[in-house]
């Protein structure tokens, strides 16, 4: 069993627009946008990764914390998707992260996120008490995503201390100090989020030498394997035997969603490993796993066929030996 | 159809040594009114529902009366739950019948007519909570 943490779910909703305005052309006017189509789910890495992997015919079970209405929703939805759910219910209302994409030029969406609820002590430790518990089940643990307020930054350290000590894989799909902290306990696997900025721990990963040598510090600390993105269609894995590069050739307008597509690849990566293929494999079907659901209006692409069919378009090379 | 097939995969549950305030609370929150109880391993000990709440809120003699309209007022009722609230969970949870994920539908939906459940938890081979299937899931799949 495959368990997610994600402790700031959300509410993602998508909306097409035919065109988005930037700017006003006369001070008194208010801008009113059409969409096209619009769409909600479940989200948060954690729960995507669950998502995908449900689809895939993984036992999976997603965990963190529900509050509200929205919460209800999100909830419904990972049901429907055939993840397991256990989570803690709060007070408050899970956050709604909104996205727009603007038609030709989906590759650049405009996302606004919000904080979502704080989370009392008491259900941070009635949460632990739930991990701990699933945790004596689970093959693979992913620690992933945003952490919400009123949660230490150093929450995913402990997470994964946890279960190392019970002895399951540890992967952790984050940002910033969370991230970073966690690769200090020497995580199975890490998927730095950059998104935001182009920094792992203290160190810049604007270019190739920058990302190799971040990815060797993640290593020097116990990771198996730590997969950063260099660019949209190109990634870097560097594990203790070597170095690889991950180049894809795809044009940007090709792509029409690209909420979900990292935490596909990541789905990707354990889906075949729990297959039994080395990592080298699982990385690169991860990586077509995340072309194809950048490639569909939805936000995970979730045909087994599509996504084997996008492995033709993944070249891997090795760049360094160890 | 088996069990696996029309269960909620929702593993919203307490311990016995959950406080009955925060069961309560949980119902609230999470809009349920019967939850299962697990043990340390996740395996199913029990069940507490609402209407065992109200039951045990309510003064000894409504057995005999079968109606509380009697009662001027909530507040003996109040007062005993506020003496509950911080009893844990296992002074009020029952034993509960459950089925197994490869338990057929007809024989699922037998229990909850017989017994008149309104929802029933499934377990592994090992007993741990993996589902619940409530009445509305066999009426709805019927009825499609």
């Amino acid at each position: 069993m495959i368990l997610t943490v994600t402790l700031n779910p959300t509410l993602d909703k998508f909306y097409w627009v035919d065109h988005l305005p930037l700017s006003l052309e006369r001070v008194e006017e208010e801008i009113l946008i059409r969409a096209r189509k619009s769409v909600s789910s479940a989200g948060g890495k954690g729960i995507n990764v669950s998502v995908f992997l449900a689809c895939m015919g993984v036992e999976t079970v997603a965990m963190g914390f529900l509050a509200g209405h929205t919460g209800q929703i999100i909830l419904r939805d990972l049901l429907e998707r055939g993840v397991t759910a256990n989570f803690v219910w709060i007070e408050g209302e899970n956050r709604t992260n909104i996205t727009i994409l603007e038609k030709g030029k989906e590759y650049h969406p405009v996302k606004i996120h919000e904080e979502g609820p704080r989370i009392p002590t008491h259900a941070q430790e009635l949460f632990l008490k739930k991990y701990r518990r699933m945790l004596k089940r689970a093959e693979y643990v992913v620690l992933a995503g945003a952490i919400p307020p009123g949660i230490p930054e150093t929450i995913y350290k402990d997470l994964a201390r946890e279960a190392k000590a019970a002895g399951v894989k540890v992967v952790v799909h984050a940002g910033r100090r969370p991230l970073w902290e966690a690769v200090k306990t020497g995580p199975f696997f890490v998927k730095p989020d950059v998104r935001e900025e182009l920094v792992v721990g203290d160190m810049p990963v604007r270019t190739e030498e920058e990302i190799v040598a971040a990815g060797k510090k993640a290593v020097e600390y116990g990771c198996q394997a730590c997969l950063i993105s260099h660019h949209i269609t190109g990634d870097i894995l560097i594990t203790p035997e070597g170095i690889w590069e991950y180049e894809a050739e795809v044009p940007l307008t090709k792509f029409k969603n690209l909420v979900g597509a990292d935490d596909a690849l990541v789905g990707g990566v354990l889906y075949r490993l729990t297959k039994g293929d080395d990592l080298l494999e699982a990385v690169k079907f991860g990586m077509a796993a995340a072309l194809a659901s950048a490639e569909v209006e939805p936000k995970l692409c979730l045909a087994p066929a599509v996504i084997e069919h996008e492995m033709r378009t993944v070249e891997v090379r090795r760049k360094e030996d160890r | 159809m088996k069990a696996r097939e029309l269960m909620r995969r929702d593993l919203t549950s307490v311990e016995p040594d959950t406080l009955i305030h925060e069961a309560i609370y949980l119902m609230e929150q999470a809009g349920l009114s019967t939850l299962p109880v697990v043990d340390e391993e996740g395996k199913l000990v029990g069940i507490i529902t609402e209407h065992d709440l109200i039951h045990a809120a309510l003064p000894e003699y409504f057995e005999m009366l079968h109606s509380i309209s009697f009662l001027p007022n909530l507040n003996q009722i109040q007062k005993r739950l506020k003496e509950m609230a911080f009893k844990p969970v296992s002074d009020y949870m029952k034993e509960v019948l459950s089925v197994h994920l490869d338990d057929e539908d007809l024989h699922i939906a037998d229990l909850l007519i017989r017994k008149r459940l309104k929802q029933i938890p499934v377990v592994d081979d090992e007993g741990h909570l993996v589902g619940v299937i409530r009445r509305i899931d066999i009426l709805s799949r019927l009825v499609r």
